[in-house]
């Protein structure tokens, strides 16, 4: 027998019912206080580093056998891969080389126009260390922190378009909320037309809401980000529509979009610069307020 | 007869032992799997936390439960209390009949254990749902019945180190 049934003659501190009412008040107060004001954030932040070595042990096994199988690729593999990279390469090419006059243009024009220069495009390559295995919530950890310059309301990419952004910054790692969050809204417009849209996404997926039914919008259009919100950098892909009901009753079309980066699956993603963007124009003063009836914004 | 029981002596639990099973559990759940797993895989270290205070009541605790239930909310990017809230509670149920839950056999003690982790699972949903989260679906306690499933292998697995080597 082990010592399980030997009976406690002896119980030193609080009773048992005790422990467990200032467990569950000290969880609810955390639940409460993280949730609502955020206050746990240094103590998140402090585990997460002791954590750290258990992470990147964890992470281990899966680099050897991924190390191991990419040794014993094929050579027939290989060789498919390099010629449709080398493809590819002289696509993008030629595309970067009238990217780049173009780029040269359109400063010179802004510079013409006094307009502020858009910052360059030089993101940072992250890991996806590991899912979180929270079901309420779609969330990444990446292995890029804050000692990497890495900040929270940064943009995240994958080679196919918006992931989603990184919400929490620690140390060491980041954690990135996917697109498809309950709760997560991005601004788009429909590519083909310019129009814009908010994405929301509802757990699991995404969808456009509250597009009126006349709205100009196929199936197969491409959502990209508009870059009218100070986060995203203009035109980054983001969904691409699936279905349209416009039912009779509603004001607003249904649309089912379907999220076209690898929000599931990518290993590798980029973390892009935050937007700098213009201080906002001083208010003018209200001059003739009595002649014209409009509000203060 | 009871002959799922351990009828050999048994070499007293090291503490050692204890803490490198959280770490195992722990280190299990910052593996990258593929994002679907969490759909059927068993919540490990509520598992272990039921164990370790069904068969050493005096190691594992409430007030145990509460902190490694902290240790679970970072790795599992969730709010903070939100596992501890429901390990403390899960770990006081038990010490509340730990004496008879310990001369159980193995098939009464599952029935047992599929009741705690499903509520377990129950509680983190409400803690959730309380502060702005979506209920999920029915396909959210899977993992709960995976685990007491795995109850017996569980309890025969840990007695290993610990068979003394004479019979």
């Amino acid at each position: 027998m082990n010592f399980a049934n030997t009976p406690s003659f002896a119980n030193q501190g609080l009773q048992p019912g005790g422990r467990l009412f200032l467990c569950v008040l000290t969880s609810l107060a955390l639940l409460i206080g993280d949730s609502q004001y955020g206050l746990m954030e240094k103590a998140r932040d402090a585990i997460s580093v002791v954590l750290y070595p258990l992470q990147r042990a964890a992470n281990v096994p899966l680099n050897l056998t991924m190390q191991v199988g990419d040794f014993f690729t094929a050579q027939a593999a290989l060789k498919r891969e390099n010629d449709a990279l080398r493809e590819r390469d002289l696509i993008q090419s030629s595309h970067l080389m009238r990217m780049s006059s173009l780029e040269k243009e359109l400063q010179q024009l802004r510079r013409l126009n006094a307009l502020a220069a858009q910052p360059s495009h030089a993101g940072v390559v992250a890991e996806v260390l590991y899912t979180g295995r929270d079901p309420f919530s779609y969330r990444l950890i990446i292995d890029k922190g804050s000692s990497s310059g890495i900040a929270s309301g940064q943009a995240v990419i994958d080679e196919n378009g918006l992931i989603g952004q990184v919400t929490r910054v620690q140390p060491l790692s980041a954690e990135v909320t996917q697109v498809i969050n309950r709760h997560y809204i991005v601004p788009v417009m429909i590519e083909r037309t310019g129009h814009r849209a908010l994405l929301y996404g509802f757990g699991g997926g995404v969808e456009v809401r509250y597009l009126p039914i006349s709205t100009d919008i196929r199936d197969n259009d491409l959502l990209v980000t508009s870059g009218v919100d100070g986060v995203y950098l203009q035109g980054i892909p983001v969904a691409r529509v699936k279905q349209i009901d416009r039912l009779g009753g509603a004001a607003f079309a249904r649309v089912r979009s379907e999220v076209i980066a690898g929000v599931q699956s990518s290993r590798f993603v980029v973390i892009m610069p935050n937007r700098r963007l213009p201080a906002a124009p001083p208010v003018p003063p209200p001059t003739d307020a009595a002649n014209t009836d409009k509000k203060s914004p | 007869m009871n002959y799922d029981r351990p009828q050999e002596l048994l070499k007293p639990v090291k503490r050692r032992f204890i803490t490198l099973t959280f770490v195992v559990a722990l280190a299990l759940e910052l593996l990258p799997l593929p994002q679907g797993s969490n759909r059927w895989l068993p919540d490990f270290v509520a598992l272990l936390i039921l164990y370790w205070s069904v068969n050493q009541p005096r190691r594992i605790g409430i007030g145990m439960a509460f902190g490694i239930g902290l240790l679970a909310d970072v790795v599992s990017t969730s709010m903070f209390g939100q596992h501890a809230l429901a390990y403390s509670v899960g770990a006081y149920l038990i010490l509340l009949r730990q004496q008879q839950l310990v001369m159980f056999n193995l098939g009464q003690q599952t029935l047992v254990i599929l009741v705690l982790m499903m509520l377990i699972q129950l509680l983190m949903a409400v803690a959730r749902w309380s502060v702005g989260a979506s209920l999920p679906g029915l396909g959210y306690f899977l993992p709960a019945l995976i685990g007491a499933l795995l109850w017996p292998l569980l309890t025969k697995l840990m007695l290993l180190p610990y068979r003394s080597e004479r019979h």
